[in-house]
Order: structure tokens, then sequence, then C-alpha cells
């Protein structure tokens, strides 16, 4: 495997992330079996990829549909309001909804959209992320399925950035510290 | 494989895909190696997996970005007037653009597209589809990276829907009639 220049160490092999997104379509098959309406909710961007393996992997009928947030700026950072760019495509009224994110920090952002969502009267509304920084964690969001418990460092790859590049590395690294300190 | 009750038969599977997406991954890492600042488009919903699988096998650097449209008819028939729901977040100007599409029907909406990102000025702009149907195709459009060439059946899979369902398919599969008529 090639290391790119920005990639102080790999903190989540190819063959690793694989694998546990593998036991996670597995056990969310299992959990949403006999349900016909499972609507899976991305969060641009750095969702794509893992949405893109975990949906694969599903074996219960589910749809897709995608939202951007864009935060207003500072001032709003300790509430987590962002800006809707993009909504969803469907009512998610009585509908199963799965969001699927990429790596929960704060929880600020993730607290506001889903509560953003429960007011819309979904039968159900579940978190999965594929990384959570639990020490990072402000606001407690129940979250049911987690990929992996990551230490406070800055990753990139597998949907991940550092400023705007190395999104598609397919395993997850940590950033050299010289490029953010 | 199993295949899902409602697929008439594959029209490519899972592995000729992901084999042919290693030659376009080779051969468009090969025509960038001299260029910086490639953006890679992906067009929702539809792209979002192939451009998942894409970039992860592409070897020089790049952004990812998305965009979202729109037809304004309720048709399955693709009209040449699209919305755009969300623009890019990158600034295009100066840099080149790939644009990745999961397939190219009559080719209005590409050609919309491009005719949309020249006018910002980008340094070189091509496409990359993952299917054409050229006997559906109503505009001469030049299509500098394409998947596979199919026939014009109703197909579903990688990213493809029918009414939001089947989206994830890892293959590419001929929908039945009756499941649309």
């Amino acid at each position: 495997m090639i290391l790119e220049e920005h990639v102080d160490h790999v903190l989540i092999d190819r063959e690793r992330v694989q694998t546990r997104v593998g036991e996670l379509a597995a056990e969310i098959s299992r959990d949403y079996a006999g349900v016909d309406d499972l609507l899976l909710v991305c969060v641009l961007k750095g969702a794509f990829m893992f949405l893109a393996d975990l949906s694969r992997r599903l074996t219960i009928p589910h749809a897709i549909d995608f939202m951007a947030v864009s935060s207003y700026g500072a001032s709003t950072e300790s509430s987590g309001i962002v800006r809707i760019i993009m909504d969803l495509e469907t009512s998610i009224l009585d509908r199963h909804v799965l969001v699927v994110e990429d790596i929960i920090d704060s929880g600020r952002t993730l607290d506001y959209t889903t509560r953003n969502l429960s007011t819309r009267g979904p039968a159900s509304l579940r978190i999965c992320t594929l990384l959570d920084k639990k020490e990072r964690r402000m606001i407690p969001i129940p979250v049911d399925y987690i990929g992996f418990e990551i230490p406070d460092e800055f990753v990139i790859g597998y949907g991940l950035d550092f400023v705007e590049l190395y999104r598609n590395l397919p395993f997850i690294g940590v950033l050299k510290p010289e490029f953010y300190e | 494989m199993d295949i899902h009750p409602d697929i008439e038969r594959v029209i490519v599977s899972q592995q000729v895909i992901q084999a042919r997406i290693n030659e376009l991954a080779a051969q468009i890492s090969a025509d960038y190696a001299e260029n910086g600042q490639l953006v890679v488009v992906g067009i929702l919903k539809g792209a979002f997996i192939f451009l998942s699988d894409l970039t992860r096998r592409l070897t020089v650097p790049h952004r990812v970005d998305f965009m979202a449209l729109s037809s304004y008819g309720q048709t399955a028939t693709t009209s040449g007037a699209v919305r755009i729901i969300m623009d890019l977040r990158v600034n295009v100007e100066a840099r080149h653009v790939l644009v990745v599409e999961d397939i190219v029907d009559t080719g209005y909406t590409l050609h919309y597209l491009l005719n949309v990102l020249r006018t910002r000025n980008p340094a070189s702009l091509r496409s990359c589809v993952l299917l054409s149907k050229p006997d559906r195709r109503k505009v001469d459009i030049p299509i500098d990276y394409v998947g596979f060439e199919i026939p014009d059946v109703w197909v579903v899979g990688y990213g493809l829907d029918y009414a939001e369902t089947h989206r994830t398919l890892p293959y590419i599969g001929m929908l039945k009639p009756e499941v649309y008529k």
C-alpha cells in the first residue's frame, strides 16, 4: 500500500473496514427483517463511500436518500444548527429511517439533524456511523450502530477529507500533524 | 449469486463491473497524471456507487463533489430541461473536471450539464459514464470514458433504481417487464 504524502499512518486498513462494514450490514439486516420501507439517509459528503459499501450488503429492501447541510459559521457552532443545502427527496412520515454517517465528533450537528428528522414523524429513527470519536462528544446521542471507536486524531480517507482531498483512500488514515497544526 | 426475483437477467455481473472499473480508473489516472487540480463530480443519486468504487482506484489526487439534478417532468423518459437541486461546493474554475454519471440515455441531461459546467471556465471538462444506451441517443455528445454499452432495456442496480428500489444491487440487472408495466 502506497502511503500518500499527507498520511502519517494507517489507523484502520481496507480489510478491517470492509469486514466491519459487512458485520454492520448483517446486523442491520437482522434488526430490520420484515421492514419493507427502510430509508437510508446519507448526510453528504463524507458518508458516500460508507453508504455505497454498506447498502450493497444489506439483504433487506431499502431506499437511499441524501441530505446536504452547511454550517452558518462559527457563531452557531455550539448549537449545531446548520443550514439545509439539499433536503431529502422523499417524505419520511411513517417510514423507518437509518441515518448513515461517516464520523461523529461533538455530536452537535447530528443532534440537530436528527431532531429535525424527528419532527417529520418517522416510524423509527436510528443512527449508524462508521467512526465514533467518543471523547469529543459534547451532546449525548444514542448511536445504534458503530463501526469503530477511534481516538481524537485527524482522520482522512474512506469519505473523510483534508481540504477536500483524500476522500477516496480505501482506508482510514491519520493526517500528519504538520498539516493542521 | 442470488438474483432478486424482480430481475429478469443480469446484464453486467459484479465481477465484470469491478474489472471494468479497474480499467477505467487506470486509464483516467494515466490521462490525468500530468494534470493537477482534478475535481470528480458525481451526479446524484445514481452515480454514488460507481463514484465510490471508481474514485478509490484513482491514483491521481483529486477532489470529490456532487451535484443533484431533477427533471421537471414525471415520466421515465429524460427531458432536456433539468433543474439543479444542489450545486457544486467546489469552484471548478481553472480546474480539471470529470463528470461521473451512472447512465447516458438520450444524452439531453449530460449535454445540458456539460454546457452549464463549461460556462464556469474549467481547465478541462470530460465525462465518464458507466452505462451508455447508444440506441436511445438524441444528442451527439462526446463521452470520454464509457464502462459498457447496453441495449435499450430497463436496468436497475449499481446506483440505478426503479421507483427507488433495487438501487444498491451490486450488479446491473434487467427488470422484469411485469414489474414496471
